[in-house]
């Protein structure tokens, strides 16, 4: 029998601990797909998916906050059920009406952590202003809403506004109150992790 | 129901996962490229196969249904008009073909959701992807799959425990963020603790996957994805 010998090359402990922030983060984000909160107005009932985005910025920074979402989309892509209405596979992705809000969430990750951290570095939770964290996650939720109706349009061969009418309107009005429920999360120290 | 991996024997559950993730490429490129009444009959024909190939059914489209209102509702949106003559039925029309090629790709996607393990397409994006990104998304997808049942039954007994102390009373923001801070803090807690297990057990770079290999049937696969390719191009 051939035995083959090599090195292991091993992972830094950062780089091992922000992989498994990364990772959890991404499976955290799949799991509030399946925590639906009846919303008045919507036609559905409400997911925590885009407010896991926002705090994936916040949290994670922009690079390791791109990075959860990103696995986020390879793990529903691959099989993993986080997909709305906890749906899988790379269908999702290249045909679902609403892939532009899938494709969107690594960038608006990245634009939001990018905003309320000022740059890669991470800055401390508590420095960080009102105006600042509710404008990052309004330039998120704008990216966010910006590809998801193109694409929709896209998709369904819809014009702008139809598409508009049929995947964004409904739905605004639940994204102001998850930008309300990010700033007490973030403000209020309940979260233990540095 | 969920769609998940399903344990079997069928022509679709040994190909190479690579093939697979290549032909659902190639089938939605021909999908868009053909959104015809004949394009989109001749790739139900295609998409029928793959997922019979798969051993799955109509059934496993049922995970998609959150998908289907939009899908109906979308031609009544494109048809509508404000004015003379309310109806548009050629823009209805098309938007239902776009509408139906939307559940062929995702027809071809259950087939690969039910036939694939997740230690198969770990090994698939990693030998895919180079370097240490692949490695890293490996990891990471592998770590997805595996922490996902857990953090849902934290989340569940987060809401439960809310509900509970009445927490059903108070306005809908407040739920959320208690909801998301319970799930947060978990998933946090279970990181740091998962990070340095890694650490501790050697975390490599170079770790030994499952051994992928192409064979007869992928050749085939892989030359039906070729052949969508080329006629969508064309």
């Amino acid at each position: 029998m051939e035995t083959r010998t090599e090195g292991v090359d091993l992972v830094g402990d950062d780089v091992a601990i922000n992989l498994a922030r990364a990772s959890l983060f991404a499976a955290v984000v799949g799991a509030f797909a399946y925590v639906s909160f009846p919303f008045p107005l919507s036609p559905a009932p409400v997911t925590l998916q885009v407010l896991g985005v926002f705090l994936a910025g916040i949290f994670l920074g922009p690079v390791w906050g791109g990075v959860a979402l990103l696995l986020y989309l390879a793990a529903g892509a691959l099989g993993a059920p986080i997909f709305s209405g906890g749906s899988a596979g790379l269908g999702s992705l290249l045909a679902e009406p609403t892939l532009g809000y899938l494709w969107a969430y690594p960038i608006a990750a990245m634009v939001v952590g990018g905003i309320v951290h000022r740059g890669t570095t991470l800055r401390d939770r508590q420095e960080i202003g009102l105006p600042t964290l509710v404008g990052a996650m309004v330039a998120g939720t704008v990216v966010i809403y910006t590809f998801g109706v193109l694409a929709m349009a896209a998709v369904l061969a819809l014009t702008l506004p139809e598409a508009f009418l049929q995947g964004a309107v409904v739905f605004l009005p639940a994204e102001a109150a998850k930008i309300v429920a990010a700033v007490g999360i973030v403000r209020s120290d309940a979260i233990a992790a540095t | 129901m969920t769609l998940s991996y399903v344990p079997g024997d069928t022509l679709a559950h040994r190909l190479d996962p690579r093939s697979k993730l290549c032909f659902q490429v190639a089938f939605a490129a021909a999908a868009y490229a053909y959104t015809t009444p004949r394009g989109l009959a001749a790739l139900t024909v295609v998409a029928a196969g793959a997922l019979i190939v798969a051993g799955g059914g109509p059934r496993s489209l049922w995970s998609y249904r959150f998908a289907f209102p939009f899908l109906l509702v979308a031609p009544l949106v494109a048809g509508g008009t404000l004015g003379d003559p309310w109806f548009r039925i050629d823009r209805a029309v098309e938007t239902t073909l776009a509408s139906y090629r939307v559940l062929l790709v995702l027809a071809v996607a259950a087939a690969y959701v039910r036939s694939t393990p997740v230690r198969d397409s770990r090994a698939a994006l990693q030998r895919t992807v180079p370097g240490r990104f692949g490695v890293m998304a490996g990891v990471g997808v592998s770590l997805v799959f595996r922490f996902l049942p857990l953090l849902t039954r934290d989340l569940t007994s987060a809401r439960e425990a809310i509900a509970a102390r009445g927490g059903e009373q108070v306005a809908v923001h407040v739920r959320m963020r208690l909801v998301a801070t319970a799930g947060i803090n978990r998933a946090f807690e279970r990181a740091d603790r998962l990070g340095v297990a890694l650490s501790a057990r050697c975390f490599a770079w170079n770790p030994t996957l499952p051994r992928l290999a192409f064979g007869r049937f992928d050749g085939l696969v892989l030359a039906i994805s070729a052949g969508l390719v080329v006629v969508a191009i064309v």
